[in-house]
């Protein structure tokens, strides 16, 4: 198809993207990333909390950390770090799990839609600002060129909203 | 084996299928005209696409039409939108805890100064 090329060279672009500037050394960073004592402090999003993290921090290794609610309801994630870069990137899985380790659907722990990946892949990239550190979060999980195709034909609202999204994160 | 939309939308040609049928639903002999793999390849997308519930064939006479069921897609944009927040709340929990981090030594050193003087 014609416009094959175009689509192609947009989809590195909406790729979901996450990146945040912090205003810290990426030596702290890096200790705040891989290090449990650290990790539990900040892996529980607002209103929640992080009680649990082991770390075996090794390529070939697993990681086990947990989100407790509001409600005391606690979810489990899990990953196997598959590149690792000291103070440059670290590449893993991840997936929900039981207290165990042992890898759950989304739908298993009650999260809306039954849709999830069973298996997220991660890159978090660290970049040295001079005592300042860039953080990119990289899902590539979903496909390339996936979301580019689907807002480009023309989709419903909640597809306009995606597409508003993705090109909003810095 | 289970189907989900995220792999039912990690093809290409499964792609433009629904992008083919996006706005108007299409007989299945004229989506697979439209493909220069094979009809058998077209035909085995198609079927995943069914089973995905991205895809609903509609016999009409003696024709079979392939409409696209547009709302799977929103679980996908759903999921980008769970997972972007759940990143930048973390992003500020880390945030205050780095500044938090950083404000102990220099609190340190200070009363250390203060004591010396």
């Amino acid at each position: 198809m014609s416009g094959k090329n175009e689509t192609d060279s947009q989809s590195a672009v909406r790729e979901i993207v996450i990146t945040r500037i912090f205003k810290a050394p990426v030596k702290m960073v890096w200790k705040a990333w891989t290090e449990p004592e650290h990790l539990k402090k900040w892996w529980g999003p607002r209103d929640f909390t992080s009680p649990f993290s082991k770390i075996d921090f090794r390529v070939g290794g697993k990681y086990l950390h947990s989100m407790r609610g509001p409600d005391g309801q606690e979810y489990w994630s899990t990953g196997t770090y598959t590149e690792i870069v000291p103070m440059k990137k670290i590449a893993c899985t991840d997936n929900f799990s039981d207290k165990d380790g042992n890898v759950l659907s989304a739908a298993d722990i009650g999260m809306p839609g039954d849709n999830w990946p069973k298996e997220l892949q991660v890159t978090i990239t660290f970049e040295d600002l001079g005592g300042k550190t860039k953080i990119t979060l990289r899902h590539v999980g979903i496909p390339e060129g996936v979301m580019t195709e689907m807002t480009n034909a023309g989709w419903n609202q909640s597809l306009d909203k995606l597409e508003a999204s993705l090109t909003s994160i810095h | 084996m289970r189907r989900d939309v995220f792999q039912a939308i990690a093809d290409p040609t499964r792609r433009e299928i629904i992008n083919l049928i996006a706005h108007k639903s299409l007989n299945v002999n004229t989506v697979t005209e439209r493909f220069e793999v094979s009809r058998t390849a077209v035909y085995k997308h198609i079927k995943i696409l069914t089973e995905c519930g991205l895809i609903m064939m509609k016999q009409q006479g003696r024709e079979r039409f392939c409409e696209a069921r547009l709302e799977k897609l929103h679980e996908v944009s759903d999921w980008v939108e769970q997972y972007k927040a759940l990143w930048n709340s973390r992003f500020d929990r880390l945030d205050s805890y780095l500044n938090e981090l950083q404000a102990k030594p220099k609190n340190k050193s200070h009363v250390r100064k203060k004591r010396n003087r």
